[in-house]
């Protein structure tokens, strides 16, 4: 990757509940980039996106952002290091109680002391950005889930940071809600001079619109490169990935007994 | 010997918990909104947990003052006391009734409220996009919901006790014929500021900080599920009682309590 690393990760392990979630995690994030970060479910894709925010702290290693060691920030760097970072989450996590306008005003009227009158601006701009000005004066019950997610999107914009952070933005989307979140998140990328981290198991679009790929399994990165050096990777997990085989280094079946004794068949081997 | 780990296993939870609500207690109390953003946000707040709660405060007291009436005629006028009735209602609703009534009908509506209200800001990822927007959540949602509920509960608890007497009166003068003047005045001679009303004023403001403190503090730390809030909610409003009435049994033990 010959751009800077913006964000950088090293021998990152963390467990939660008894479990290894990373056991080692090294990865670099360039600056003015996306990345996608893959991986079957279950892999901590987005306990990673919260450990690169802060929300969660790893037991070892180094999680450094724009140059901060995230983990050793006490709460007010930290939190100031946040206005400088955007996150789509999966299901928008839009504020119900106040109107799309209000939602994405949010993080200016609590980090800015703009009047009214340029705040009002600054939103209209961001809803345009998204195509949602005419959906303002909405709530969020009134929005679809594609919707929901651009307004999101609009909120984690306002503040113009340099990162932004998408978990599992296509989930659940039908095509016109998915071209539209990909040209929005190429399209922001491409005029913002953002750095995208977009974390998501769908294959085609995220190697469609992303820089850098790196794909996430049994706690380790088993892959990491353009789109094209995925797509020739040898590793046979990151090629049952890719091509969504349903068997492989990852088995179709859980560890279980031998069928034998589940089933009592009498002098049958399986 | 599964009974003995369990106990222990069920003791370590039980004390982690507790560390876990003082430590979000400090985070809370610690963390206090600038006045410019932090007013509008607790004048929403009184709104949604006092001025919504007036309305099953001021029915309960009524009730609650009307059958006190009622009761206390049927044995006072055995004894030909039925002129104490006022002093038996005041003393009563300021002292006991008016905190703990209005205490327990504050965990049912509004601390449910406010469990279900968080954990399913937390469900939602609200809470977290909060912070990753850069805004403490603990300050920005927390602390206005707690103060509020602190600030709320002894205003109720004033307003029960009062409507409870006028209840008492509609009864006991109005209805059963107890002669005004006395209802009025053993009432005035025998309810003293200090000892009656501020007591009672300081267990309401107690019971206001332990009632918004678990409600807050359950919905925060609830599993983000459905079946998780549902269970958040349920022990805001069990906790929450049984709280309340032991500590009015401490707190009556001390301030009452020189036999």
């Amino acid at each position: 990757m010959e751009s800077s690393a913006y964000i950088s990760l090293k021998d990152v392990v963390f467990s939660r509940s008894g479990r290894r979630i990373f056991d080692g995690i090294t990865l670099d994030i360039p600056k003015g980039k996306i990345t996608a970060i893959m991986g079957p479910s279950g892999t901590g894709k987005t306990t990673l996106l919260r450990v690169i925010g802060g929300q969660l702290k790893p037991d070892s290693g180094q999680v450094s952002v724009a140059g901060h060691e995230v983990p050793k920030l006490k709460r007010k760097e930290l939190y100031r290091l946040r206005e400088k970072m955007g996150m789509l989450f999966q299901s928008g996590a839009l504020f119900t109680d106040i109107s799309v306008f209000e939602n994405v005003a949010f993080p200016l009227r609590v980090h800015t002391s703009l009047p009214e009158d340029m705040i009002r601006d600054i939103v209209l701009m961001k809803l345009e950005a998204v195509g949602l000005r005419g959906a303002r004066d909405l709530m969020p019950s009134e929005l679809s889930g594609g919707m929901t997610r651009r307004v999101a999107l609009a909120r984690s914009i306002a503040l113009d940071p340099e990162l932004i952070m998408y978990d599992e933005p296509f989930t659940g989307q039908d095509p016109i809600a998915m071209g539209v979140l990909v040209k929005l998140i190429r399209d922001l990328n491409s005029s913002m001079g953002l750095t995208s981290v977009l974390v998501s198991h769908d294959v085609p679009e995220s190697l469609s619109i992303c820089h850098y790929a790196c794909i996430i399994a049994d706690g380790k990165v088993i892959g990491t490169g353009t789109p094209d050096e995925l797509r020739n990777h040898p590793s046979e997990l990151v090629q049952q990935f890719l091509s969504g085989q349903p068997d492989g280094p990852v088995p179709f079946h859980y560890p279980a007994s031998n069928p034998v004794d589940d089933f009592g068949i009498k002098g049958a081997s399986i | 010997m599964d009974y003995v780990a369990g106990f222990g296993r069920r003791s370590l939870e039980v004390v982690g918990s507790l560390g876990r609500a003082t430590q979000f207690l400090f985070g809370v109390l610690v963390g206090v909104p600038k006045p410019a953003t932090g007013f509008p946000l607790l004048i929403k707040q009184l709104y949604s947990v006092g001025v919504l709660s007036l309305a099953i405060v001021v029915v309960s007291g009524l009730f609650i003052g009307m059958v006190l009436a009622l009761q206390g005629y049927t044995i006072l006028s055995d004894y030909g006391s039925e002129a104490a009735i006022g002093q038996m209602i005041a003393l009563t609703l300021v002292r006991e009734l008016g905190p703990v009534v209005t205490a327990l009908l504050f965990a049912g509506r509004a601390g449910s409220a406010l469990t279900a209200e968080i954990g399913l800001m937390k469900a939602t990822e609200q809470l977290s996009s909060m912070e990753m927007m850069g805004v403490d959540p603990l300050r920005r949602v927390i602390a206005p919901r707690l103060w509020a509920g602190f600030i709320a509960m002894p205003i109720l608890a004033m307003i029960f006790s009062v409507v409870g007497i006028w209840g008492g009166m509609l009864v006991g003068v109005d209805w059963l014929g107890v002669f005004e003047g006395s209802f009025w005045g053993n009432m005035q001679s025998s309810v003293d500021f200090v000892d009656d009303v501020l007591n009672g004023v300081i267990k309401s403001v107690v019971f206001g900080f332990v009632c918004a403190w678990i409600a807050v503090y359950q919905g925060y730390d609830c599993v983000p599920t459905s079946a998780g809030i549902s269970s958040a909610t349920t022990k805001t409003v069990v906790y929450s009682s049984l709280a309340v009435l032991g500590l009015d049994f401490v707190l009556t033990a001390v301030m009452f309590g020189d036999f």
